[in-house]
């Protein structure tokens, strides 16, 4: 009798155990993702988390990852980067999180990258643009953060031998927003205008979230440039370049210009045509995938993907892949295969991180002809 | 500096020193009355600009149907908003009175955050794109209109308080609110009065500023700081005092931005605020008897 008891009692902890194991091995594998859902570029949060999403439901519907389902859990930065270091700081505590995607500002992913080398789990940047990420990521710096997107400083030396290539690198004027994103712009322009011995014509900085331009533009029209560079996101642009077509500018802008976000009116005007931009996406790019993407997108939001999206997108799958052929869901195992990342791009390149954790995609020169946003080329980064 | 340069920022500088005038007037009458600093006064032009554009946007009204109609609603707004919240607070409760409108304009803004979202929404209008320009220098028919509607507010302002006996009333609450009550005047009325008349012109201003900037929840924040400066260097609680320092500051910030960095610019008003606390600290207006 006693030894039927023993026999039950050791089946029924077996069962637990193996019920325990199978439980743990069920569970599934969580990103950690710090991005603005509030505040002054929440629309670009939006967007973030709609791209990561969709990478992952595809992910998810194959399947998994390693026989596991995956999750993302987004927390609110407010692009602010003291906000960012809290919620960061927290998500690694816990140290559930195999990987932590993006940060989508600047000044938000810079401010995270030595909690993340700290904590020894890698940091993937899908948007943030600031040249200084790269610089310091890789050989010689912080080994745990990725940068999908390109750099400011690689975008605009596309751009400028586009245009120096036609002459028309010279006399520019830059305004831009008085942030990382901002400087790393002007940054960019005077380094790649630097390798042609040109120079910007003049440099300005504002406040983020200022909403009368009236006075710069007056200043900047006075001083004649050839173009403007134009440096500014969310309100701060619908503001911007409705001022500037209220002045009546009468030159062409030129940099990352959001030609996507410029109003209709304006731009069936012809105001802004011989405009120029560099964008690391546009959703009009002739490709297969890109093409499937953005008609999935739309139907699950009712709108277009923006630069954003795509990169969330893009930046997810490079995550996922790394997941995948690291064969476990350690954070270093990850950040090993993350190095040997060879994964096809929807823009028609092989995504490759180089020596400083930076990928090189190519970027889109836009321009504006006849009131219409035109492709000219893509250009590797 | 060439000439038009010169006018054109001129121009810009009294058409911004003006908005300022709409936003700061309604924040120094509600203080000289209530003794009350509303830092919830920046959320009332936001939601101002937010029911003009759902207004314009939505139901499809013109553009002098919708500022009518948002600085009706906002005058009513701030009626309702003195006999819930703001009737039981007087002088002597200035924290409780900054808590409270503090708290306010968080839920203010979040709560326009979780409904409409962050995305910057423009108020479309026949006159959008339109301007006046006369040779070099122009300017958008909109601003015109704020320009207009800024000045048309300051002197109805003026005349109520100096030229009817409600406006009086006001100025003896401002003054004495116990003495005022001994001759017969309700404080109540007339500081409930005050507070609409004060959220109508934060309303006015949001319906007129919808289609010349982008609406979105976050507007208010960087305008009531500025407004708070303002009403320091004009004098606390005197309305003409707020509506030449906001005048002034628009022009000098315009003059300073057409010649040095635009991140100079911001600081002026703040610069201006200490210098005045230094050296004039009632003031450049203030007498020591308000409105």
């Amino acid at each position: 009798m006693l030894k039927m008891r023993l026999i039950l009692a050791a089946a029924t902890l077996a069962a637990l155990a193996l019920h325990a194991f199978a439980r743990a091995d069920d569970k599934p594998i969580i990103i950690g993702s710090s991005i603005p859902l509030t505040g002054g570029v929440a629309a670009f949060g939006q967007h973030s988390r709609w791209g990561a999403e969709l990478a992952l439901a595809e992910a998810n519907a194959a399947g998994g990852v390693l026989g596991r389902k995956l999750e993302i859990d987004f927390q609110d930065n407010r692009c602010n980067p003291a906000e960012a270091v809290k919620s960061v700081t927290q998500m690694l505590a816990t140290k559930k999180y195999v990987a932590i995607l993006d940060g989508l500002c600047s000044s938000v992913v810079l401010a995270i990258m030595p909690l993340i080398e700290r904590a020894g789990v890698p940091l993937v940047v899908a948007n943030a643009s600031a040249t200084s990420i790269a610089e310091k990521s890789g050989v010689g710096g912080n080994k745990w953060t990725f940068k999908v997107n390109p750099t400011d400083g690689s975008m605009l030396d596309a751009l400028i031998g586009w245009l120096h290539k036609d002459g028309k690198a010279n006399n520019i004027a830059f305004l831009g927003e008085d942030t990382d994103f901002g400087r790393a712009g002007s940054t960019g322009l005077e380094n790649a205008l630097g390798k042609r011995k040109l120079k910007l014509a003049t440099v300005d900085f504002y406040q983020k979230g200022t909403a009368d331009f009236t006075a710069v533009f007056t200043k900047i029209k006075a001083k004649k440039p050839a173009q403007l560079a134009l440096y500014a996101v969310d309100a701060d642009f619908q503001n911007a370049i409705r001022q500037w077509y209220g002045l009546g500018g009468g030159v062409p802008l030129t940099g990352r210009v959001l030609v996507d976000q410029v109003p209709k009116e304006i731009m069936e005007s012809g105001f802004l045509d011989g405009t120029t931009s560099v964008q690391p996406y546009d959703p009009s790019v002739d490709t297969a995938a890109n093409k499937a993407f953005v008609e999935t997108f739309k139907k699950l939001h009712n709108v277009p993907p923006i630069l954003i999206s795509f990169e969330s997108y893009e930046t997810t799958k490079v995550l996922i892949d790394a997941i995948r052929r690291a064969g476990s869901a350690d954070p270093a195992a990850i950040r090993d295969a993350l190095v040997t990342t060879k994964l096809p791009s929807m823009l028609g390149t092989t995504i490759e991180f180089d020596d400083h954790n930076l990928a090189h995609n190519n970027a889109i020169i836009l321009t504006i002809k006849g009131g219409k946003v035109v492709i000219v080329g893509l250009s590797k980064t | 500096m060439d000439l038009s340069v010169l006018v054109q920022l001129l121009l810009n500088g009294v058409v911004i020193g003006v908005i300022y005038a709409l936003v700061a007037m309604g924040l120094s009458l509600i203080f000289g009355v209530l003794e009350i600093v509303n830092f919830a006064h920046g959320e009332f032009y936001m939601l101002g600009a937010m029911l003009a554009y759902f207004l314009s946007a939505g139901m499809g009204l013109g553009y002098w149907p919708t500022v009518l109609m948002v600085t009706a609603l906002a005058a009513s707004l701030g009626y309702v908003l003195y006999e819930a919240l703001l009737v039981s607070l007087r002088g002597e409760s200035f924290e409780r009175s900054i808590l409270l409108t503090l708290g306010l304009s968080m839920v203010l803004q979040n709560g326009a955050v979780f409904l409409f979202t962050t995305t910057p929404r423009m108020m479309l209008t026949g006159l959008t794109y339109r301007n006046v320009t006369v040779g070099d220098v122009r300017v958008s028919v909109l601003r015109l209109f704020a320009l207009g509607l800024g000045l048309t507010a300051f002197a109805a302002l003026y005349l109520i308080l100096y030229r009817t006996r409600v406006g009086k009333a006001m100025r003896g609450v401002a003054q004495n609110r116990e003495a005022a009550l001994m001759v017969g005047i309700d404080p109540r009325a007339v500081s409930r009065l005050a507070v609409a008349i004060g959220i109508g012109l934060s309303g006015l201003a949001g319906a007129a500023l919808a289609p010349v900037y982008a609406v979105h929840p976050l507007m208010g924040f960087s305008f009531v700081f500025k407004a708070f400066a303002i009403i320091i260097i004009g004098g606390l609680g005197h309305i003409s005092g707020a509506a030449i320092a906001a005048v002034a500051l628009g022009i000098l910030e315009s003059l300073v931005g057409g010649v040095l960095p635009l991140v100079m610019v911001d600081a002026l008003a703040f610069i201006a605020m200490i210098a005045i606390l230094l050296f004039r600290p009632q003031g450049l207006f203030g007498r020591g008897v308000r409105v």
